[in-house]
């Protein structure tokens, strides 16, 4: 715990937050079986993010970044160390934290109205009910397509869907894993903006699994940088603009030269 | 020789020609409808090249179907068999469905139940008649049979492929959401695995279709099979064996569409576009 403490001191704060911790990685490590061998995944990984927050983990393809995010999910199990959200450990996956994939989880033999009410299954007041779903579907621009099924949508559509289906149970912590990789660009850069919209009407802890070093810069108040396999987290940078973000400003682009750095590729082609 | 064969050839030309102009809605329909003319006009040459007297023409089957109808035998043998191939499919698909989702779901069931499954299901139905009729006797029950064993492989094979494919990212999703038992299988097993049993529910009822006849010809007293085997009996009427044969392929494309008629529902038709 001493040095976890250590970690956390060094790492938080400087965003201003004081919020309390909410997700604490405490010297979690993975690796797989491979052909006799083992094939590490993750080396010791430490990190503590505050209720509230919205932190990119950012890496390198097969860093296990991802495989972070499944195991704080609750997917899967470390190897070594533990994962603690409010004190309690992460055995397995909760309903009270929501993954968003990439792959589109929503159910495409549901409608939209369907999918997004799925987390609210056992409410008894269906008045309530229809109301919070309602108001999930406005929230992400699907208002009129409640009775439309996934296969009719586009890509970014179905991904609002799974936003508004996670937002819909009201989680403490939305976990989300490259969510925008499948989309083209110019819908990517319109998610991010109703996701950091949202999130500031909903103030949700949101983890942020992407190799996109805009997306993390645009998105984030704190990057987790991590090294190529075996993943070790090589910095956590702050990003202390305010929202709406200037892509332009200087500090966007300082900010942009030290991620490159830390990721150890050249800024020009 | 007769003027029948060019005569066909003729209509055959002028529906494919016409219909190619049509509209695609008609074009779907006049063009195979060109080609069976096509197959029509070579029957009949076939015929007049070879003056044979025992093989029907077409137009001694069309003449056929006057008989059929006269005798009013021809809708008992339909009823028959479509009663048989009803019932079994059902029992096919009321057993086959709930072992294909056990063997799909849990592996300890896809251990238990797969070798079992693929060690019969290469055995023909018609393999099983003599065993059908020892065990039910010549009748309904042996017909009813064969049909649930014909369709129960399909069923449980496709049913059990299906979940067994479900996607690990909505297995994901139902476990974020704490789904398990009766509301997992219904919320998800059976959804995911919905247009892979439809699938296998159309295979089913075509092999059924087919083994119908083939039972009923060795070891049944009425029927479509039975009608074939029963005119070749009764004097060679080749003309009455032709024209039940022609019904059987219609029935066939009937039973199918109505089968197909299951793809439409909006809960399964992303299982049917391009992944």
């Amino acid at each position: 715990m001493g040095i976890h403490q250590a970690v956390n001191s060094r790492h938080d704060d400087p965003a201003g937050h004081d919020a309390p911790d909410k997700v604490v990685v405490c010297g979690v490590s993975k690796a797989f079986a491979k052909g006799g061998g083992e094939l590490a995944v993750l080396e010791a990984v430490d990190l503590t993010v505050q209720d509230g927050q919205f932190v990119c983990l950012l890496g390198p393809s097969g860093c296990g970044k991802s495989t972070l995010l499944n195991i704080i999910g609750g997917f899967e199990r470390p190897t070594r160390g533990s994962v603690t959200i409010d004190g309690e450990e992460v055995a397995r996956p909760d309903p009270r934290r929501v993954f968003v994939f990439q792959e589109y989880g929503i159910f495409p033999w549901a409608s939209v109205w369907d999918n997004v009410a799925l987390g609210l299954r056992h409410m008894k007041d269906k008045a309530a009910q229809s109301e919070i779903v309602q108001r999930y579907v406005d929230l992400v621009g699907l208002g009129g397509f409640e009775r439309t099924y996934p296969m009719e949508l586009s890509g970014g559509m179905k991904q609002r869907v799974e936003v508004a289906r996670a937002l819909a149970v009201s989680p403490d912590v939305i976990y989300m894993d490259e969510p925008f990789g499948a989309l083209d660009s110019l819908t990517r850069l319109q998610m991010r903006s109703e996701l950091i919209r949202i999130w500031q009407a909903e103030k949700k802890t949101i983890l942020f699994v992407t190799h996109d070093v805009d997306e993390s810069i645009q998105l984030a108040e704190r990057i987790v940088v991590f090294t190529a396999r075996p993943g070790r987290i090589r910095d956590v940078v702050t990003v202390d603009l305010p929202h709406p973000r200037d892509l332009g400003s200087a500090e966007y682009g300082r900010v942009k030269n030290h991620l490159y750095e830390l990721l150890g590729v050249s800024h020009t082609i | 020789m007769s003027p029948a064969a060019p005569i066909a050839l003729l209509v055959a030309v002028v529906l494919l020609v016409v219909g190619r102009r049509c509209p695609e809605r008609l074009q779907k329909l006049m063009l195979p409808l060109g080609v069976a003319t096509i197959g029509v006009a070579l029957w009949q040459f076939a015929c007049d090249v070879y003056g044979a007297t025992i093989f029907p023409t077409p137009g001694d089957t069309l003449l056929a179907y006057a008989d059929l109808l006269k005798s009013d035998r021809l809708m008992g043998d339909i009823v028959a068999s479509l009663f048989r191939v009803t019932w079994g499919f059902l029992l096919g698909s009321a057993t086959g469905i709930p072992v294909g989702l056990l063997a799909g779901w849990s592996l300890r069931g896809f251990w238990a139940l797969n070798p079992i499954i693929q060690g019969l299901r290469p055995i023909s139905p018609i393999a099983w008649i003599p065993i059908a009729i020892l065990w039910f006797g010549i009748g309904d029950g042996a017909g009813v049979f064969l049909i649930f064993l014909s369709s129960f492989f399909p069923i449980a094979v496709g049913t059990m492929a299906g979940v067994r494919n479900i996607s690990l990212v909505h297995q994901r999703s139902a476990q974020n959401f704490g789904l398990h038992g009766i509301e997992l299988f219904r919320r998800v097993v059976l959804p995911a695995a919905m247009p892979q049993i439809i699938t296998a529910l159309r295979i089913a009822m075509g092999v059924a279709w087919l083994v119908i006849v083939a039972a009923e010809m060795v070891g049944m007293e009425s029927g479509l099979g039975y009608l074939i085997n029963d005119a070749r009996n009764m004097g060679g009427r080749y003309d009455l064996v032709v024209a039940t044969m022609i019904i059987i392929g219609l029935i066939g494309i009937v039973l199918d569409l109505l089968v197909r008629q299951l793809e439409r529902f909006d809960e399964v038709r992303w299982g049917y576009t391009k992944r």
